[in-house]
């Protein structure tokens, strides 16, 4: 059954040296997109992500530290995102659990405010597989995002990337256009689902504040090292290939503290150089639909 | 009769196939023109097959466990297949050193690009299992050994010479099984800073040393180092292998896969070793073949069978 496909059915391998580039508008090299992650963590359920495991190493429940260590991204985090993100004049990507606009109801509101993107990232923060009904998982988070924004979202992620064989055909039929899951390339590709192509763009987990605090351990000053050093490659890549450069964020890690001001250095550097357009998803996805390439990847299907 | 239904053979232990030696005991072994030493460079291609469990992750799920398809961790992957390839590719070029490509069998028709950029530039290639998976899950050893050689010969016109195990996995009889299917090294012994013969069932193989220090898996994926360490430990394992070689010569290696080094924000930190070593005299930079013929003429007489 065509629902079933796997990844090499989507979409055949092919080498990013084999395509003819793609082109920005004007004398631009690179998209850089920025996707802030808002969550909920449900109490009743195991946490996403630990910072303090339990003490004899068995995770009992409730587990309200690791609970309250995300809650604190809700409550101060994602104020420092909200006033680095005003004063940049950017307007980001927002992967969002849909509940966000229910029980953060003032999170949600600022976003909306603010202009940002939002982006499907299901109900609330549990992988994929565990739901009964996805279909109806991935419908409900889309309708709420629409009636909370007054449009639906074109784009979406998996709680963690999280997809079975099945998430791409669902996510055609609710709408969506764009993912984030597949972090496979520099450019945004189209894959095939049964109810039609859904275009891939190139998340990341790669300069992904979970990878790198929560699973790698690195000091806090490495996002930006990591970042800079991302972008001087793809900088220089996008002199003859249009470059996107993602960069993914959640306010219970990099809206700590500590960690905020390597944040805003990110932006303070690649804001030095020319030809650096802070776009979100929709505005890539659009870019992407009007070039020739999308033209024949599309008529191939 | 089938592989299962054999009687067990007795398991040769690792001592049975190789007696202890110390380093500083050995006769001097000597490289061509008075180099001291011989670096050479293996490049891991693979296929991570998408209805199975990844081999390594980036990306656990919330709450962890490991579901499956694992599309994140599968991609991540592929990543380094569709753009890191052709990153590292240009460093090669760049330094005109030639890659060892230790490939998944079936990578050879997954990724036909990489093949043919790999066969333009005369790369060697080594079996590297026909799929990524640990050699003692694979159902029959033998027919995977002798698959992967098969459909390297068909790529490259020259059966494979060395074979690496996926994640350098062996059971008790993988040297046997190489050795009997015409492969002539193995690199899984990470025992040594030279070439060693480990005695099989039939003729001796040799092991040229490999490393899982200087390999971008053990740095980057399990003990989390910085970018930078990659670069900063090579140099520190070159300046010191080196030095060493004042008395004998030695091997040094340097590992790396298209996935983790081929990122964007890592690919300079693989540069960096060779913009470094690429023109320090006494320095050759060899394929696994050229160590293995050398050593087949310049080093001690094999083992004899017993």
């Amino acid at each position: 059954m065509a629902s079933h496909m796997i990844p090499r059915e989507r979409c055949e391998y092919s080498a990013i040296v084999d395509r003819p580039p793609l082109k920005l508008p004007g004398r631009a090299r690179l998209v850089f997109w920025t996707i802030v992650n808002y969550e909920v963590w449900d109490i009743s359920r195991p946490m996403a992500r630990q910072v303090l495991p339990a003490p004899t190493g068995v995770p009992l429940l409730p587990d309200v530290p690791n609970w309250s260590w995300h809650e604190y991204g809700m409550r101060a985090g994602a104020w420092r995102f909200f006033e680095l993100y005003e004063q940049l004049g950017i307007r980001p990507t927002l992967a969002t659990n849909a509940r966000v606009c229910e029980d953060y109801p003032r999170v949600a509101e600022q976003a909306k405010r603010d202009g940002w993107e939002f982006m499907g990232h299901a109900y609330d923060q549990m992988p994929i597989h565990k739901h009964d009904d996805q279909a109806a998982m991935i419908n409900r988070s889309m309708d709420i995002l629409e009636r909370f924004t007054g449009k639906r979202p074109v784009g979406w992620l998996g709680p963690g990337l999280t997809q079975t064989y099945e998430t791409p055909e669902l996510l055609a039929a609710a709408g969506v256009k764009y993912i984030g899951d597949w972090v496979y390339d520099d450019e945004p590709t189209v894959i095939r689902t049964a109810k039609g192509p859904l275009v891939t763009l190139p998340y990341t987990v790669e300069l992904n504040d979970i990878p790198m605090m929560i699973v790698q351990h690195h000091e806090s000053e490495y996002l930006m090292k990591r970042a800079i050093d991302q972008f001087d490659r793809l900088y220089a890549e996008g002199r003859d290939r249009a470059k996107i450069m993602a960069l993914a964020i959640h306010p219970y890690i990099s809206g700590q503290p500590h960690r905020i001001k390597y944040l805003e250095a990110i932006y303070d550097y690649v804001n030095r150089f020319e030809g650096v357009l802070h776009w979100n998803g929709a505005q890539i996805l659009d870019w992407y639909l009007s070039l020739p390439q999308y033209a024949k990847m599309k008529a191939a299907e | 009769m089938n592989e299962a239904a054999k009687p067990a053979r007795a398991r040769a232990l690792p001592t049975d196939r190789i007696a202890y030696s110390a380093i500083a005991e050995r006769p001097r072994l000597a490289l061509p023109g008075g180099a001291r030493i011989v670096a050479w460079v293996i490049l891991n291609v693979e296929e991570w097959d998408a209805t199975q469990t990844m081999p390594r992750t980036v990306l656990t799920p919330p709450a962890g466990g490991s579901p499956s398809p694992d599309i994140p961790n599968w991609a991540w992957h592929e990543y380094g297949n569709r753009v890191g390839f052709w990153r590292i590719l240009k460093v090669f070029d760049e330094f005109s050193i030639p890659a060892v490509l230790a490939i998944n069998g079936s990578a050879i028709a997954a990724y036909p690009p990489i093949v043919r950029a790999a066969v333009e530039r005369k790369w060697e290639f080594i079996g590297h299992g026909f799929t990524q998976r640990n050699m003692q899950k694979v159902e029959n050893e033998r027919e995977d050994i002798r698959k992967t050689a098969e459909v390297i010969r068909k790529a490259c016109g020259k059966r494979p010479r060395g074979w690496l195990g996926p994640g350098l996995t062996e059971t008790w009889e993988t040297p046997d099984l190489l050795a009997e299917e015409g492969y002539e090294y193995v690199c899984d012994w990470v025992l040594d800073d030279q070439p060693v013969y480990l005695k099989t069932r039939t003729r001796p193989i040799v092991n040229v040393p490999y490393t899982q220090e200087c390999n971008d898996v053990a740095m980057m994926l399990i003990q989390h180092h910085k970018a930078s360490e990659y670069y900063e430990r090579a140099i520190d394992q070159f300046e010191q292998i080196y030095a060493d070689a004042a008395e004998s010569a030695r091997v040094m290696a340097v590992v790396l896969h298209p996935y983790i080094m081929g990122a964007p924000h890592r690919c300079r930190h693989f540069r960096k070793v060779f913009e470094t070593i690429r023109n320090r005299p006494g320095v050759l930079f060899w394929t696994g073949e050229q160590i293995l013929d050398w050593f087949l003429a310049a080093g001690p007489k094999p083992p004899s069978a017993e």
